[in-house]
């Protein structure tokens, strides 16, 4: 009788665990799959003379791939994004390296803290404010200036390099969190069995802590990459539209022409991009339990 | 052994759990403000109709609430009609060139002259193509302005700043900003060519286009109002083509040295017009918006908005010596006998203007 | 000698921790402006600029809105996450690696193409532009993160713990509520304040599915391109401040749990 009871209890268990990541699978299906389908499929429509039409034709995309400088803005974006990806690991591995391994426990988790809050200052106004760093007037050309390194003031905003700029220092707090939450994961005791066996410092951090350290790497890395090349407010303030970057260019579509179907084409070119790359860095981003 | 297995028939299942996830997702449905309601009116606008001063008065007076979507490019005005239902925009603020597109789908109500006070505008305004649209008319002037040029004076010689000429001048390379509106862009190079911008048809794009191109090396940066004018305030630029009263009036209290002008070649004028959607639920109400923007009083506010400052279309606006200096009021008869009104965009040289932009952008 | 030896990485430190913090400080500054142009020199201090923007009711009202956006599909995100979680490890469904694809596949993709897509569906569905639409294009983005953190949580040891409730006659309400949960509060925990933040300071979405309410980043954007003034920076200095707190308060919630744990 018992065993009976016991076989529908766990049977009603099976039923709710089976259907326990449905709720969120369906959600996601709707919200997010959904859409992505609906985008591809307003690719292939057109928008003639302001009204849409289901035309279903590859015409965007050859006018997309077909046309220099709007398949320039491809390249751009892949440039920067690749630019601000290695220059931020390049600030943030040592940053990390750092908290992780020179500073007492006692101070990491703070000053990692205290390192990573300007992520939250509001992201639109944070790239107006490294305007007023960079430009003519700006802290940088003042401080050199009157330090006399230079006589006439630097032009740094509105350019390729203030865009990175602004991203760089973005996605360095990021990279810092990655990085450390990756290097503080690894046992020391390797180090100690390493150092046994007569390794240098220098060979202990190239052949155990770099290589264990890539998932946190790669992670971050990936998710720089992803919000980067889709970003729109940061070339936009501190690029000064002196070159077109996807996103721009998206937004120049909608908001100029309503124009959607092209505006998709971009996007989904964006998206396969971001596959590539995934594709690329899926195999370090495993962070195993070491 | 106690029996402990009195509450085995409670298990989750899914139609318990869709049951609570439907009636959680009805209660956070709910604070969706129905702003069709009675009190309320729907503007979907430029910026500067978005301050407290403007509004308050209306509100108070009618008791309503005024709900501002603000807009920047036609485009995006478009979608947001798009995906709305009928009933939800009240009134509707458009750069007069695009007002066709908007008549021609239907969008708009057609108004009585009469109910508006037309005879107070000023005349080049009313004169303009847009106002009446295959003789009716969809939109009142309610501000204008100048598409010229905006400068520091005191780093550029005020005397280059008075011809086109200024687009390709080598002097000031790397000191020029443009305001990011392709279609103005594109109509001043027209007139720097001796083109009548009406008269500018697809054989002439190529020949703009290579103009447009020639004037990137100068360029540093093309921007929104916003960015043009930081650049101008933080020294990276002296120059903003494109620009003019509504790019440096409102700065030029706590900066004196901005000061704009149209161009010798002639100017071109700007002209943004209010309208009542044709579905709006509230109508009259709208009407009295309208009224409202169009009063002396609105007038001035209106003129002299936060967002950017310009011409009041109501030659009767309320205004202050100070500002009537600033939007230089007593030239504007000379300014009207140099200038044309943006014309109304076909659509195929709209597209084809589109593109060439993002090419200068690009380059 | 310790201070000595470790002096390079101590400087790098400072440097580091000087470029990040080197907007900060001059948006922080400006807001104190006492002119109207947010630019050097700098003349002040002055409180004008949060004075004004604290009469802006429309600024104030955003910000009620940005936390109730925030919190409420925090809730919704952390609670999905963790069915998820819980069903995915407690037993392994068919296709798992399907699911799980899906569930994560939102990270990859850039919030400006999930918020055009979301325009677009649920124009089509019928749901109107509104905080609501902004509240489910946060749980889009913010779920695959809770469920990985979530899920990296849920041990072994779990599953005895799940048979051990259930042969003492535990429903299944009751052992997620009563059981599991408590046991998992701290990863629950960093979703819920994860989501939370992220949603608080969200552009895009926000921007492109709200209507008439929206969330703070969308009117200090609004602010942005109406003109050039120092209350931006109050804005943003004031964002800056309300998160410090948050971030403040919910380590402090989350060292507790941490604590308990044990």
């Amino acid at each position: 009788m018992s065993d009976l009871k016991g076989r529908n209890k766990k049977l009603k268990y099976f039923e709710f665990t089976r259907w326990a990541t449905q709720p969120a699978l369906i959600f996601t299906l709707i919200f997010f799959v959904t859409p992505l389908a609906i985008m591809v499929v307003i690719s292939f429509w057109q928008r003639v003379y302001g009204k849409l039409v289901a035309s279903w034709s590859g015409a965007n995309y050859i006018k997309f791939f077909g046309t220099d400088y709007l398949l320039e803005s491809l390249t751009n974006s892949i440039e920067v994004t690749l630019a601000t990806t290695a220059i931020s690991i390049l600030l943030a591995y040592p940053l990390a390296y750092i908290l992780a391994y020179r500073i007492s426990p006692k101070w990491q988790k703070v000053i990692l803290i205290f390192a990573v809050l300007p992520f939250w200052t509001a992201y639109v106004v944070r790239s107006y404010s490294w305007l007023l760093v960079i430009s003519e007037n700006g802290i940088i050309n003042f401080v050199l200036t009157h330090l006399g390194i230079i006589d006439q003031p630097l032009q740094m905003a509105y350019t390729r390099g203030a865009t990175i700029l602004g991203f760089v220092h973005f996605f360095t707090m990021l990279l810092t969190l990655t990085i450390y939450a990756n290097l503080v994961q690894i046992k020391p005791s390797y180090w100690k069995a390493a150092e046994d066996l007569g390794a240098s410092k220098l060979q202990v951090f190239l052949r155990i802590t770099l290589p264990l350290s890539i998932p946190g790497v790669a992670v971050g890395a990936f998710i720089t990459f992803v919000i980067a090349i889709g970003d729109y407010i940061t070339p936009q303030i501190l690029g000064g539209s002196t070159e077109v970057l996807v996103p721009q260019a998206i937004m120049l579509q909608v908001s100029r022409a309503a124009n959607f179907p092209m505006a998709s084409v971009m996007s989904i070119t964006l998206m396969l991009v971001i596959v590539v790359v995934y594709a690329i860095t899926a195999k370090h981003l495993k962070m195993n339990r070491v | 052994m106690k029996n402990l297995t009195s509450k085995s028939g409670s298990g989750i299942n899914r139609r318990t759990f869709l049951g609570y996830a439907a009636g959680v997702s009805a209660m956070s449905a709910l604070p969706v403000r129905y702003s069709h309601a009675a009190g309320e009116l729907n503007i979907l606008v430029w910026c500067d109709h978005a301050d407290a001063l403007l509004l308050k008065p209306f509100e108070e007076a009618h008791g309503v609430k005024v709900n501002v979507k603000s807009y920047e490019g036609t485009g995006t005005a478009l979608s947001i009609i798009e995906q709305s239902s009928p009933g939800d925009w009240d009134v509707l603020v458009v750069d007069a060139p695009d007002t066709r597109v908007f008549a021609e789908q239907g969008i708009l109500e057609p108004l009585d002259d009469a109910n508006f006070p037309i005879g107070d505008l000023f005349e080049p305004l009313t004169s303009a193509a847009f106002n009446s649209i295959g003789g009716v008319r969809y939109a009142v002037p309610e501000k204008f302005g100048y598409y010229g040029v905006a400068y520091n004076k005191d780093k550029v010689d005020a005397a280059d700043m008075r011809t086109a000429e200024v687009m390709w001048n080598e002097q000031y390379k790397g000191r020029v900003a443009v305001y990011d509106y392709y279609f103005p862009a594109m109509q001043l190079i027209a007139i720097s060519m001796g083109i009548a911008p009406d008269n500018i048809s697809m054989d002439h794009l190529p020949a703009i286009r290579e103009k447009l191109l020639a004037m990137k090396p100068n360029v540093k940066l093309v921007g929104d109002i916003v960015s043009v004018q930081n650049a101008l305030v933080n020294g990276d630029v002296d120059i903003v083509l494109n620009g003019a009263e509504f790019t440096v009036s409102n700065l030029m209290p706590s900066m004196p040295a901005l000061d704009w002008t149209i161009f010798d070649e002639g100017g071109l004028m700007w002209i943004q017009g209010i309208s009542v959607f044709k579905d709006s639920n509230r109508k009259e109400l709208a009407s009295h918006f309208l009224n409202h923007i169009l009063s002396p009083q609105g007038q001035g506010t209106l003129a002299t908005s936060e967002c950017y400052w310009a011409m009041p279309a109501n030659s009767l606006a309320v205004l202050s010596d100070d500002q009537r200096k600033i939007l230089r009021w007593d030239e504007q008869a000379a300014f009207f006998e140099r200038s044309v009104p943006s014309t109304i965009s076909q659509p195929d040289i709209d597209a084809a203007m589109l593109d060439i932009w993002t090419e200068f952008l690009q380059s | 000698m310790r201070l000595l030896r470790n002096l390079p990485s101590y400087v790098y430190l400072v440097l580091a921790l000087s470029f990040i913090y080197l907007p900060v400080v001059v948006l922080v500054l400006f807001s104190f402006q006492d002119g109207v142009l947010p630019v050097f020199p700098f003349t002040g201090p002055s409180l004008q600029w949060y004075e004004k923007m604290l009469a802006n009711e429309r600024l104030v009202e955003s910000l009620m809105n940005s936390v109730v956006v925030a919190i409420l599909s925090s809730i919704v995100t952390t609670f999905l996450g963790f069915l998820a979680a819980y069903g995915m490890a407690r037993r392994k469904p068919r296709f798992a690696g399907g699911i799980r694809f899906v569930l994560m596949a939102p990270l990859t993709v850039s919030y400006l193409i999930i918020a055009m897509g979301m325009l677009i569906t649920l124009n089509l569905i019928g749901i109107p532009k509104s905080l609501f639409a902004v509240g489910l294009g946060h749980v889009v983005i913010n779920l695959p993160l809770c469920f990985a953190i979530i899920y990296s949580q849920f041990g072994d040891h779990l599953r005895n713990i799940d048979w051990a409730a259930r042969d003492l006659g535990a429903s299944d309400a009751q052992t997620l509520l009563r059981v599991i949960a408590p046991i998992m509060k701290p990863s629950l925990l960093a979703s819920f304040c994860l989501s939370a933040t992220l949603s608080w300071d969200e552009f895009i979405i926000a921007f492109l599915l709200s209507r008439f309410d929206v969330t703070l980043p969308v009117i200090i954007f609004e602010m942005l391109r109406a003109g050039l003034t120092p209350e931006v920076n109050a804005a943003g200095t004031m964002v800056f401040a309300i998160s410090m707190l948050t971030i403040g308060v919910s380590a402090i919630f989350v060292f507790i749990a941490f604590r308990g744990k044990k």
